[in-house]
């Protein structure tokens, strides 16, 4: 995902802003990381710069 | 309400259907459906686009020709794994886990809330409309293409026994309880003994 998609994305739950955490990133995009939420805590994994925005009810817990 | 209320279920069922979907969905909903749907939205090049419920990417495909602002959201990894193999990951669509009744988009981000063939899946319809009336800005559309509700009692059985299918009045219902006081319903057909859609464009009201 790129930087500025924080501008538009939010907690699911909560709806408020998402805080970002990179842990792997190229010239433009983030490819792992977390976006965790200022206000509830729960964090949203970046998996190969797709962001999983599941509420966590909703995660798979194992690869199908 | 059908076997899909459950969210584990439309998981399952759905990591088997998406390997058979592209298959089988132009018989209910086509190439010329979907562009004749488009048509009915002014989508201008800078528009921003919610695509809900993207699956393999059917509708995707489509809207792109007009904009290539596109944010793609669904809940199914494996209907997604085939949406990436059409556009990859980190193409012109941006794409989204996540649900529809729950959407991770602030207010007002949206010009157009797009939504073909993932109603029938939701548990809570009005709930995920409701989202879609929050995401789409004051003035904006949203188009939403479902099932329309059998006429032939077999069909009518299995629909109320797989998902959720409705008619116009029900689509009335469920807008108006969504909080949308502008909107329309138009049926479209593959072809005369093919199941109807049933799409409905909706303007979303100020705040």
């Amino acid at each position: 995902m790129q930087e500025d998609l924080l501008d538009i994305l939010c907690c699911p739950l909560d709806k408020h802003d998402l805080e970002l955490e990179a842990t792997e990133r190229d010239e433009e995009e983030i490819l792992t990381g977390t976006l965790t939420c200022t206000e509830c805590g729960e964090a949203y994994p970046i998996e190969d710069g797709i962001p999983n925005l599941l509420p966590p009810d909703m995660r798979e817990e194992s690869p199908a | 309400m059908g076997v899909l209320e459950d969210k584990a279920r439309a998981r399952t069922f759905y990591k088997y259907l998406s390997q058979v979907y592209d298959r089988i969905n132009p018989f209910i909903w086509n190439e010329e459906m979907r562009d004749e749907a488009i048509s009915w939205l002014d989508i201008g090049p800078e528009d921003r686009v919610l695509d809900i419920g993207c699956g393999t990417g059917f509708a995707t495909e489509g809207l792109l020709q007009h904009t290539e602002r596109i944010y793609g959201l669904d809940q199914s990894p494996h209907q997604l794994s085939k949406a990436y193999q059409k556009f990859g990951k980190r193409g012109p669509v941006r794409f989204h886990k996540g649900d529809a009744e729950r959407l991770p988009f602030a207010d007002d981000t949206f010009d157009i809330v797009w939504s073909s063939g993932s109603i029938e899946y939701w548990p809570n319809p009005v709930t995920a409309l409701r989202e879609c009336r929050r995401v789409g800005k004051p003035g904006s559309t949203v188009l939403i293409v479902g099932p329309d509700y059998p006429n032939n009692t077999v069909f009518q059985k299995m629909a109320d026994a797989i998902m959720l299918f409705y008619d116009e009045e029900e689509a009335d219902r469920m807008f108006t309880e969504a909080g949308f006081e502008e909107f329309e319903h138009r049926i479209q057909q593959a072809s005369a003994n093919s199941p109807r859609a049933i799409t409905t464009i909706a303007t979303v009201p100020d705040r």
